[in-house]
Protein backbone atom coordinates (compact mmCIF):
# COMPACT_ATOMS: atom_id res chain seq x y z
CA UNK A 1 0.00 0.00 0.00
CA UNK A 2 2.74 2.58 0.80
CA UNK A 3 5.12 1.41 -2.58
CA UNK A 4 1.71 1.80 -4.30
CA UNK A 5 1.65 5.78 -3.16
CA UNK A 6 5.34 6.33 -3.95
CA UNK A 7 4.50 4.36 -7.34
CA UNK A 8 2.19 7.47 -8.41
CA UNK A 9 4.09 9.85 -7.88
CA UNK A 10 7.15 8.19 -9.63
CA UNK A 11 7.68 6.11 -12.73
CA UNK A 12 8.65 2.82 -12.32
CA UNK A 13 12.06 3.04 -13.51
CA UNK A 14 13.15 5.15 -10.55
CA UNK A 15 10.77 3.02 -8.06
CA UNK A 16 12.74 -0.25 -8.48
CA UNK A 17 15.72 2.07 -8.47
CA UNK A 18 15.03 3.50 -5.33
CA UNK A 19 13.68 0.41 -3.83
CA UNK A 20 16.75 -1.65 -4.96
CA UNK A 21 19.48 0.79 -4.21
CA UNK A 22 21.37 -0.54 -1.75
CA UNK A 23 21.39 -4.06 -4.44
CA UNK A 24 22.25 -2.28 -6.81
CA UNK A 25 25.35 -0.47 -5.58
CA UNK A 26 26.81 -3.61 -3.91
CA UNK A 27 26.12 -5.45 -7.39
CA UNK A 28 28.12 -2.67 -9.09
CA UNK A 29 31.02 -2.70 -6.44
CA UNK A 30 30.88 -6.57 -6.46
CA UNK A 31 31.93 -6.34 -10.50
CA UNK A 32 34.22 -3.56 -10.08
CA UNK A 33 35.85 -5.63 -7.05
CA UNK A 34 35.90 -9.24 -8.23
CA UNK A 35 38.59 -8.51 -11.21
CA UNK A 36 40.74 -6.06 -9.34
CA UNK A 37 41.27 -8.93 -6.86
CA UNK A 38 42.47 -11.33 -8.78
CA UNK A 39 40.72 -14.57 -7.21
CA UNK A 40 40.11 -17.14 -9.09
CA UNK A 41 36.30 -18.42 -9.59
CA UNK A 42 36.91 -21.95 -7.67
CA UNK A 43 38.12 -19.86 -4.53
CA UNK A 44 35.52 -17.44 -4.69
CA UNK A 45 32.76 -20.19 -5.17
CA UNK A 46 34.53 -22.73 -1.98
CA UNK A 47 34.38 -19.31 0.57
CA UNK A 48 30.97 -18.16 -0.60
CA UNK A 49 29.86 -21.69 0.22
CA UNK A 50 31.42 -21.85 3.43
CA UNK A 51 29.83 -18.17 4.34
CA UNK A 52 26.36 -19.30 2.67
CA UNK A 53 26.24 -22.34 5.24
CA UNK A 54 27.57 -20.38 7.99
CA UNK A 55 25.67 -17.29 8.24
CA UNK A 56 22.37 -17.81 6.27
CA UNK A 57 20.67 -19.22 10.00
CA UNK A 58 21.43 -16.60 11.88
CA UNK A 59 19.91 -14.03 9.36
CA UNK A 60 16.99 -15.88 8.57
CA UNK A 61 16.34 -14.95 12.78
CA UNK A 62 15.47 -11.58 11.98
CA UNK A 63 12.48 -12.15 9.49
CA UNK A 64 9.81 -12.72 12.11
CA UNK A 65 10.41 -9.38 14.06
CA UNK A 66 10.02 -7.51 10.50
CA UNK A 67 6.53 -9.14 10.04
CA UNK A 68 5.64 -8.04 13.48
CA UNK A 69 6.54 -4.09 12.09
CA UNK A 70 9.66 -4.39 15.14
CA UNK A 71 12.33 -3.48 11.74
CA UNK A 72 15.89 -5.10 12.47
CA UNK A 73 15.69 -6.97 15.88
CA UNK A 74 19.37 -5.97 16.96
CA UNK A 75 18.65 -8.02 19.51
CA UNK A 76 19.69 -10.90 18.56
CA UNK A 77 22.78 -10.47 19.92
CA UNK A 78 21.27 -12.17 22.65
CA UNK A 79 20.49 -15.11 21.19
CA UNK A 80 24.18 -15.62 20.36
CA UNK A 81 25.60 -14.93 24.06
CA UNK A 82 22.73 -17.62 24.93
CA UNK A 83 24.06 -19.91 22.22
CA UNK A 84 27.79 -19.24 23.15
CA UNK A 85 26.69 -20.05 27.00
CA UNK A 86 25.51 -23.55 25.54
CA UNK A 87 29.22 -23.82 23.70
CA UNK A 88 31.28 -22.78 26.90
CA UNK A 89 29.23 -25.93 29.01
CA UNK A 90 29.33 -28.04 26.12
CA UNK A 91 33.53 -27.77 25.91
CA UNK A 92 33.28 -27.83 29.81
CA UNK A 93 31.50 -31.16 30.03
CA UNK A 94 33.56 -32.38 26.77
CA UNK A 95 30.74 -33.41 25.25
CA UNK A 96 31.92 -33.71 21.40
CA UNK A 97 30.27 -34.35 17.59
CA UNK A 98 26.73 -34.25 16.55
CA UNK A 99 25.93 -34.45 20.57
CA UNK A 100 27.74 -31.55 21.80
CA UNK A 101 26.11 -29.62 19.15
CA UNK A 102 22.26 -30.54 20.30
CA UNK A 103 23.49 -30.66 24.04
CA UNK A 104 24.33 -26.42 23.40
CA UNK A 105 21.19 -26.15 22.04
CA UNK A 106 19.07 -27.55 24.42
CA UNK A 107 20.89 -25.69 26.81
CA UNK A 108 20.80 -22.53 25.48
CA UNK A 109 17.10 -22.59 24.66
CA UNK A 110 15.64 -21.89 28.02
CA UNK A 111 18.14 -18.73 28.14
CA UNK A 112 17.34 -17.79 24.92
CA UNK A 113 13.59 -18.30 25.36
CA UNK A 114 14.29 -16.04 28.67
CA UNK A 115 16.59 -13.30 27.09
CA UNK A 116 13.61 -13.15 24.19
CA UNK A 117 10.94 -12.57 26.65
CA UNK A 118 13.12 -10.14 28.45
CA UNK A 119 14.16 -8.28 25.31
CA UNK A 120 10.85 -8.46 23.74
CA UNK A 121 9.15 -6.79 27.14
CA UNK A 122 11.72 -3.74 26.71
CA UNK A 123 11.25 -3.52 23.09
CA UNK A 124 7.26 -3.27 23.95
CA UNK A 125 7.80 -0.08 26.07
CA UNK A 126 9.95 1.42 23.13
CA UNK A 127 7.41 0.81 20.67
CA UNK A 128 8.34 2.85 17.02
CA UNK A 129 12.00 2.60 18.16
CA UNK A 130 12.62 -0.65 18.29
CA UNK A 131 15.85 -1.00 16.84
CA UNK A 132 17.59 1.65 18.92
CA UNK A 133 16.07 -0.07 21.98
CA UNK A 134 17.61 -3.12 20.92
CA UNK A 135 20.98 -1.92 20.22
CA UNK A 136 21.36 -0.40 23.18
CA UNK A 137 19.82 -3.74 24.82
CA UNK A 138 22.25 -5.55 23.34
CA UNK A 139 25.05 -3.19 24.84
CA UNK A 140 23.39 -3.61 28.29
CA UNK A 141 23.44 -7.56 27.80
CA UNK A 142 26.88 -8.16 26.86
CA UNK A 143 27.76 -6.20 30.31
CA UNK A 144 25.97 -8.74 32.21
CA UNK A 145 27.17 -11.76 30.00
CA UNK A 146 30.60 -10.74 30.48
CA UNK A 147 30.02 -10.27 34.42
CA UNK A 148 28.54 -14.05 33.98
CA UNK A 149 31.67 -15.27 31.99
CA UNK A 150 34.32 -13.42 33.46
CA UNK A 151 33.91 -13.76 37.37
CA UNK A 152 30.87 -16.39 37.66
CA UNK A 153 32.00 -18.83 35.65
CA UNK A 154 34.18 -21.11 38.09
CA UNK A 155 33.44 -19.17 40.98
CA UNK A 156 28.94 -19.75 41.07
CA UNK A 157 29.03 -21.38 38.32
CA UNK A 158 31.26 -24.43 38.65
CA UNK A 159 33.59 -24.93 35.81
CA UNK A 160 36.13 -28.08 36.12
CA UNK A 161 38.06 -27.72 32.74
CA UNK A 162 41.34 -26.04 33.37
CA UNK A 163 41.93 -25.51 29.57
CA UNK A 164 39.00 -22.74 29.50
CA UNK A 165 39.38 -21.32 32.81
CA UNK A 166 41.95 -18.11 33.12
CA UNK A 167 45.08 -19.47 35.01
CA UNK A 168 43.05 -17.39 38.30
CA UNK A 169 40.43 -20.32 38.04
CA UNK A 170 37.48 -18.47 37.48
CA UNK A 171 36.55 -16.40 34.63
CA UNK A 172 36.40 -18.34 30.98
CA UNK A 173 39.28 -17.61 28.47
CA UNK A 174 39.19 -15.07 25.37
CA UNK A 175 39.13 -17.70 23.27
CA UNK A 176 38.06 -21.06 23.37
CA UNK A 177 39.21 -24.00 20.87
CA UNK A 178 36.04 -26.01 20.23
CA UNK A 179 37.87 -28.89 18.56
CA UNK A 180 35.57 -31.22 19.79
CA UNK A 181 32.52 -29.81 17.85
CA UNK A 182 34.59 -28.17 14.68
CA UNK A 183 32.58 -28.61 11.71
CA UNK A 184 30.71 -31.56 12.64
CA UNK A 185 26.99 -30.36 10.97
CA UNK A 186 29.27 -29.14 8.39
CA UNK A 187 30.81 -32.44 7.74
CA UNK A 188 27.98 -34.68 8.36
CA UNK A 189 26.55 -34.78 5.17
CA UNK A 190 28.71 -33.45 2.57
CA UNK A 191 29.25 -33.05 -1.03
CA UNK A 192 32.25 -32.58 -3.68
CA UNK A 193 31.55 -31.22 -6.68
CA UNK A 194 34.65 -30.57 -8.94
CA UNK A 195 36.57 -29.25 -6.07
CA UNK A 196 33.96 -27.41 -4.23
CA UNK A 197 32.40 -29.12 -1.00
CA UNK A 198 29.14 -28.94 -0.25
CA UNK A 199 27.87 -28.84 3.22
CA UNK A 200 24.65 -30.30 2.77
CA UNK A 201 23.57 -31.23 6.09
CA UNK A 202 23.75 -27.52 7.11
CA UNK A 203 22.57 -26.26 3.65
CA UNK A 204 19.50 -29.20 5.09
CA UNK A 205 19.08 -27.50 7.89
CA UNK A 206 18.80 -23.36 6.66
CA UNK A 207 16.22 -24.87 4.33
CA UNK A 208 14.05 -26.37 7.16
CA UNK A 209 14.04 -23.28 8.70
CA UNK A 210 12.99 -21.59 5.43
CA UNK A 211 10.28 -23.87 4.99
CA UNK A 212 9.25 -23.38 8.96
CA UNK A 213 9.17 -19.88 8.09
CA UNK A 214 6.98 -20.21 5.08
CA UNK A 215 4.69 -22.60 7.27
CA UNK A 216 4.57 -20.03 10.43
CA UNK A 217 3.61 -17.25 7.85
CA UNK A 218 0.34 -19.43 7.36
CA UNK A 219 -0.41 -20.24 11.06
CA UNK A 220 -2.88 -18.55 13.27
CA UNK A 221 0.29 -17.10 15.42
CA UNK A 222 1.75 -16.47 11.76
CA UNK A 223 -0.98 -14.06 10.82
CA UNK A 224 -1.21 -12.61 13.96
CA UNK A 225 2.09 -11.09 14.02
CA UNK A 226 1.77 -10.06 10.40
CA UNK A 227 -1.69 -8.11 11.73
CA UNK A 228 0.13 -6.41 14.06
CA UNK A 229 2.88 -5.57 11.88
CA UNK A 230 0.87 -3.84 9.32
CA UNK A 231 -1.36 -1.78 12.01
CA UNK A 232 -1.14 -2.01 16.16
CA UNK A 233 -4.34 -0.80 16.45
CA UNK A 234 -6.29 -2.59 14.24
CA UNK A 235 -4.83 -6.14 15.14
CA UNK A 236 -5.71 -5.31 18.77
CA UNK A 237 -9.36 -4.23 17.56
CA UNK A 238 -9.50 -7.63 15.94
CA UNK A 239 -8.79 -9.33 19.34
CA UNK A 240 -5.52 -9.70 19.06
CA UNK A 241 -3.34 -9.52 22.04
CA UNK A 242 -0.50 -7.35 20.26
CA UNK A 243 1.84 -6.74 23.31
CA UNK A 244 2.10 -10.90 23.76
CA UNK A 245 2.12 -11.60 19.85
CA UNK A 246 5.76 -8.88 19.75
CA UNK A 247 7.09 -10.79 22.58
CA UNK A 248 6.35 -13.88 20.69
CA UNK A 249 8.19 -12.67 17.50
CA UNK A 250 11.08 -11.53 19.48
CA UNK A 251 11.62 -14.89 21.52
CA UNK A 252 10.99 -17.10 18.16
CA UNK A 253 13.90 -14.77 16.61
CA UNK A 254 16.01 -15.04 19.97
CA UNK A 255 16.13 -18.54 19.81
CA UNK A 256 16.80 -19.05 16.30
CA UNK A 257 19.86 -16.05 16.83
CA UNK A 258 20.87 -19.02 19.30
CA UNK A 259 21.14 -21.70 16.85
CA UNK A 260 22.26 -19.58 13.97
CA UNK A 261 25.08 -18.63 16.56
CA UNK A 262 26.03 -22.24 17.38
CA UNK A 263 25.77 -23.14 13.81
CA UNK A 264 28.09 -20.10 12.75
CA UNK A 265 30.90 -21.53 15.60
CA UNK A 266 31.22 -24.61 15.15
CA UNK A 267 31.97 -23.78 11.53
CA UNK A 268 35.15 -21.24 13.12
CA UNK A 269 35.64 -24.01 15.21
CA UNK A 270 36.91 -21.34 17.82
CA UNK A 271 34.91 -18.96 19.74
CA UNK A 272 35.86 -15.69 20.99
CA UNK A 273 34.19 -15.45 24.34
CA UNK A 274 34.12 -11.94 24.94
CA UNK A 275 33.05 -10.65 21.53
CA UNK A 276 32.18 -13.60 18.94
CA UNK A 277 28.47 -11.75 19.65
CA UNK A 278 29.21 -8.76 19.16
CA UNK A 279 28.87 -7.62 15.74
CA UNK A 280 26.47 -10.75 15.01
CA UNK A 281 23.62 -8.19 14.75
CA UNK A 282 25.25 -5.16 12.62
CA UNK A 283 26.54 -7.71 10.19
CA UNK A 284 23.41 -9.86 10.03
CA UNK A 285 21.43 -7.08 9.24
CA UNK A 286 23.48 -5.15 6.90
CA UNK A 287 23.75 -8.89 5.06
CA UNK A 288 19.42 -8.43 4.84
CA UNK A 289 19.25 -4.83 3.95
CA UNK A 290 22.00 -5.30 1.14
CA UNK A 291 20.05 -8.07 -0.25
CA UNK A 292 16.74 -5.73 -0.96
CA UNK A 293 15.43 -5.93 2.48
CA UNK A 294 13.78 -2.99 4.37
CA UNK A 295 13.08 -2.20 7.71
CA UNK A 296 9.15 -2.95 7.31
CA UNK A 297 9.52 -5.47 4.71
CA UNK A 298 12.03 -8.46 4.53
CA UNK A 299 11.75 -12.08 2.48
CA UNK A 300 13.90 -15.23 2.33
CA UNK A 301 15.16 -14.38 -1.42
CA UNK A 302 16.76 -10.72 0.60
CA UNK A 303 18.34 -13.14 3.02
CA UNK A 304 20.65 -15.32 0.25
CA UNK A 305 20.82 -12.74 -2.16
CA UNK A 306 22.11 -10.39 0.88
CA UNK A 307 24.65 -13.34 2.24
CA UNK A 308 25.90 -13.41 -1.21
CA UNK A 309 26.60 -9.93 -2.41
CA UNK A 310 27.84 -8.85 1.17
CA UNK A 311 29.89 -11.73 1.61
CA UNK A 312 31.43 -11.98 -1.55
CA UNK A 313 32.28 -7.75 -0.77
CA UNK A 314 34.28 -9.32 2.44
CA UNK A 315 36.03 -11.86 0.22
CA UNK A 316 37.34 -9.69 -2.25
CA UNK A 317 37.67 -6.60 -0.57
CA UNK A 318 41.15 -7.49 1.42
CA UNK A 319 42.69 -7.84 -2.00
CA UNK A 320 41.16 -5.16 -4.04
CA UNK A 321 41.99 -3.17 -1.19
CA UNK A 322 45.47 -4.23 -1.77
CA UNK A 323 45.92 -4.20 -5.70
CA UNK A 324 44.13 -0.19 -5.09
CA UNK A 325 45.72 0.71 -1.63
CA UNK A 326 48.90 -1.82 -1.62
CA UNK A 327 47.45 -2.44 2.07
CA UNK A 328 45.30 -5.59 2.58
CA UNK A 329 44.41 -3.83 6.23
CA UNK A 330 41.92 -1.12 4.17
CA UNK A 331 39.95 -4.17 3.03
CA UNK A 332 39.58 -5.08 7.16
CA UNK A 333 37.91 -1.44 7.38
CA UNK A 334 36.73 -1.64 4.45
CA UNK A 335 34.30 -4.17 6.24
CA UNK A 336 32.95 -2.44 9.05
CA UNK A 337 32.79 0.79 7.16
CA UNK A 338 30.05 -0.91 4.70
CA UNK A 339 28.65 -2.86 7.48
CA UNK A 340 27.50 0.44 9.62
CA UNK A 341 27.48 2.51 5.91
CA UNK A 342 24.80 0.07 4.68
CA UNK A 343 22.61 0.21 7.79
CA UNK A 344 22.59 3.83 7.93
CA UNK A 345 22.24 3.85 4.24
CA UNK A 346 19.07 1.45 4.42
CA UNK A 347 17.31 3.54 7.51
CA UNK A 348 18.09 7.10 6.07
CA UNK A 349 16.40 5.56 2.46
CA UNK A 350 13.42 4.19 4.85
CA UNK A 351 12.67 7.52 6.32
CA UNK A 352 13.15 9.21 3.00
CA UNK A 353 10.51 6.86 1.75
CA UNK A 354 8.41 7.40 4.94
CA UNK A 355 8.71 11.53 4.19
CA UNK A 356 7.39 10.96 0.77
CA UNK A 357 4.51 8.88 1.82
CA UNK A 358 3.43 11.27 4.38
CA UNK A 359 3.92 13.98 2.09
CA UNK A 360 1.49 12.03 -1.04
CA UNK A 361 -1.04 11.20 1.88
CA UNK A 362 -1.25 15.33 2.94
CA UNK A 363 -1.67 16.20 -0.75
CA UNK A 364 -4.44 13.83 -1.65
CA UNK A 365 -5.63 14.94 1.57
CA UNK A 366 -5.77 18.79 0.43
CA UNK A 367 -7.06 17.98 -3.04
CA UNK A 368 -9.98 15.99 -1.63
CA UNK A 369 -10.54 18.97 0.31
CA UNK A 370 -10.42 21.53 -2.01
CA UNK A 371 -12.34 19.31 -4.62
CA UNK A 372 -15.48 19.13 -1.86
CA UNK A 373 -14.75 22.46 -0.95
CA UNK A 374 -15.67 23.68 -4.64
CA UNK A 375 -17.98 21.36 -5.46
CA UNK A 376 -20.11 22.69 -1.87
CA UNK A 377 -19.38 26.38 -3.45
CA UNK A 378 -21.23 25.35 -6.68
CA UNK A 379 -23.73 23.45 -5.77
CA UNK A 380 -25.02 24.83 -2.62
CA UNK A 381 -23.89 21.57 -0.59
CA UNK A 382 -22.74 18.11 -1.09
CA UNK A 383 -23.95 14.76 -0.30
CA UNK A 384 -21.90 11.95 0.32
CA UNK B 1 -5.54 -26.36 32.63
CA UNK B 2 -4.58 -29.31 34.16
CA UNK B 3 -3.83 -31.44 31.15
CA UNK B 4 -1.82 -28.46 30.21
CA UNK B 5 0.27 -28.61 32.68
CA UNK B 6 0.54 -32.27 32.22
CA UNK B 7 1.99 -31.77 28.83
CA UNK B 8 4.42 -29.37 30.29
CA UNK B 9 5.69 -31.69 32.51
CA UNK B 10 6.10 -34.22 30.43
CA UNK B 11 8.07 -32.35 28.05
CA UNK B 12 10.27 -30.90 30.38
CA UNK B 13 11.42 -34.65 31.45
CA UNK B 14 11.85 -35.57 27.83
CA UNK B 15 14.02 -32.79 27.40
CA UNK B 16 15.80 -33.32 30.22
CA UNK B 17 15.97 -37.34 29.41
CA UNK B 18 17.40 -36.28 25.81
CA UNK B 19 20.34 -34.18 27.56
CA UNK B 20 21.21 -36.35 29.66
CA UNK B 21 21.01 -39.51 26.71
CA UNK B 22 22.85 -36.33 24.64
CA UNK B 23 25.93 -36.33 27.62
CA UNK B 24 26.19 -39.63 27.62
CA UNK B 25 26.35 -40.49 23.77
CA UNK B 26 28.79 -37.65 23.26
CA UNK B 27 30.83 -37.38 26.53
CA UNK B 28 34.33 -38.02 25.13
CA UNK B 29 36.95 -40.37 27.42
CA UNK B 30 40.36 -40.73 27.31
CA UNK B 31 41.81 -44.18 26.34
CA UNK B 32 45.71 -44.73 27.38
CA UNK B 33 47.30 -47.52 24.94
CA UNK B 34 50.24 -49.01 26.53
CA UNK B 35 52.43 -52.00 24.81
CA UNK B 36 54.53 -52.17 27.75
CA UNK B 37 55.52 -54.90 30.32
CA UNK B 38 52.59 -55.91 32.91
CA UNK B 39 53.01 -57.73 36.16
CA UNK B 40 49.90 -59.36 37.06
CA UNK B 41 50.55 -61.15 40.84
CA UNK B 42 54.01 -62.97 39.95
CA UNK B 43 53.72 -63.16 36.76
CA UNK B 44 55.05 -61.16 33.80
CA UNK B 45 53.73 -60.36 30.69
CA UNK B 46 56.27 -58.76 28.20
CA UNK B 47 55.52 -56.59 24.92
CA UNK B 48 57.29 -58.87 22.50
CA UNK B 49 55.78 -57.34 19.02
CA UNK B 50 54.54 -54.14 17.34
CA UNK B 51 50.74 -53.73 16.86
CA UNK B 52 48.30 -51.70 14.66
CA UNK B 53 45.83 -50.67 16.84
CA UNK B 54 42.20 -49.60 15.89
CA UNK B 55 39.37 -48.08 18.54
CA UNK B 56 35.88 -47.57 17.45
CA UNK B 57 37.69 -47.58 14.19
CA UNK B 58 39.77 -45.07 14.56
CA UNK B 59 43.78 -45.74 13.34
CA UNK B 60 45.89 -44.87 16.50
CA UNK B 61 48.62 -45.81 14.63
CA UNK B 62 51.87 -48.62 15.51
CA UNK B 63 52.49 -49.51 18.83
CA UNK B 64 55.98 -50.50 19.05
CA UNK B 65 57.41 -52.47 22.61
CA UNK B 66 57.52 -50.27 25.44
CA UNK B 67 55.26 -47.35 23.59
CA UNK B 68 52.31 -45.48 25.04
CA UNK B 69 49.80 -43.78 23.21
CA UNK B 70 46.04 -41.53 23.61
CA UNK B 71 42.84 -41.45 21.90
CA UNK B 72 40.09 -39.75 22.79
CA UNK B 73 37.10 -41.85 22.37
CA UNK B 74 32.74 -40.10 22.78
CA UNK B 75 30.39 -42.39 24.06
CA UNK B 76 29.86 -45.37 26.49
CA UNK B 77 30.94 -48.65 24.34
CA UNK B 78 33.85 -48.94 22.71
CA UNK B 79 36.23 -51.41 20.76
CA UNK B 80 39.68 -51.82 20.63
CA UNK B 81 41.30 -54.12 18.10
CA UNK B 82 44.99 -54.92 17.61
CA UNK B 83 47.09 -57.01 15.16
CA UNK B 84 50.45 -57.98 15.39
CA UNK B 85 53.01 -56.54 13.15
CA UNK B 86 56.04 -58.10 12.40
CA UNK B 87 58.90 -57.39 9.99
CA UNK B 88 56.47 -54.63 8.68
CA UNK B 89 53.76 -57.14 7.62
CA UNK B 90 50.70 -57.70 9.31
CA UNK B 91 50.68 -61.67 10.81
CA UNK B 92 47.12 -62.21 10.80
CA UNK B 93 46.78 -62.18 14.87
CA UNK B 94 44.25 -60.52 15.44
CA UNK B 95 42.88 -59.33 19.16
CA UNK B 96 39.34 -57.58 19.71
CA UNK B 97 37.90 -56.18 23.01
CA UNK B 98 34.93 -54.46 23.85
CA UNK B 99 35.05 -51.86 26.91
CA UNK B 100 31.97 -49.56 28.91
CA UNK B 101 33.26 -46.29 30.38
CA UNK B 102 30.90 -44.28 32.99
CA UNK B 103 30.80 -40.64 32.31
CA UNK B 104 34.01 -39.32 34.42
CA UNK B 105 36.08 -42.00 33.54
CA UNK B 106 39.37 -42.59 31.43
CA UNK B 107 41.06 -45.80 30.61
CA UNK B 108 44.46 -47.76 30.19
CA UNK B 109 44.74 -50.30 28.37
CA UNK B 110 47.83 -52.84 28.34
CA UNK B 111 48.32 -54.69 24.95
CA UNK B 112 50.11 -58.06 26.66
CA UNK B 113 47.83 -58.46 29.08
CA UNK B 114 44.79 -57.82 26.80
CA UNK B 115 46.24 -60.89 24.15
CA UNK B 116 46.55 -63.35 27.03
CA UNK B 117 43.46 -62.14 28.13
CA UNK B 118 44.18 -61.08 31.88
CA UNK B 119 41.28 -59.45 33.56
CA UNK B 120 44.36 -56.67 34.32
CA UNK B 121 44.02 -55.46 30.47
CA UNK B 122 42.05 -52.63 31.19
CA UNK B 123 42.81 -50.03 34.14
CA UNK B 124 39.60 -47.66 34.51
CA UNK B 125 40.28 -44.45 36.58
CA UNK B 126 38.05 -41.09 37.58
Amino acid sequence: MKNQNLTKTLNPGVQFLINYAVPIIFTILVAIAIPLSGLSGEYLARELMTRLARNSFIILALLIPVMAGMGMNFSIVLGAMAGEIGLIFVTDWQIVGMPGILLAMLISTPLAILLGYFGGMVLNRAKGREMVTGFMLAFFMNGIYQLVVLYGMGNIIPISNSNILLPREYGIRNAIDLIGIRQVLDKLISLKVSGLVIPVATLLVITMLCVFIIWFKKTKLGQEIRSVGQDNDVARISGINVGKTRILSIIISTVLACYGQIIFLQNIGTMNTYNSHEQVGVFAIAALLVGGASVSKATIPNVFVGVILFHTMFIVSPRAGKVLIGQAQLGEYFRVFVSYGVIAFSLALYAWRKRVEKENERRKAMTLKRVLLQSNNTTGGYKL
Amino acid sequence: MRKRIIIRITLMVVLILIGISLYTIGKEHKVFIDNKDIAVGEIVYSAEATYDVRVDNQEIGLLEKGDRNVVKVAGASHKIVIEEIKDKVLTGEKYEKRFKLKTNESATVNIPAMINNKNEWINKTN
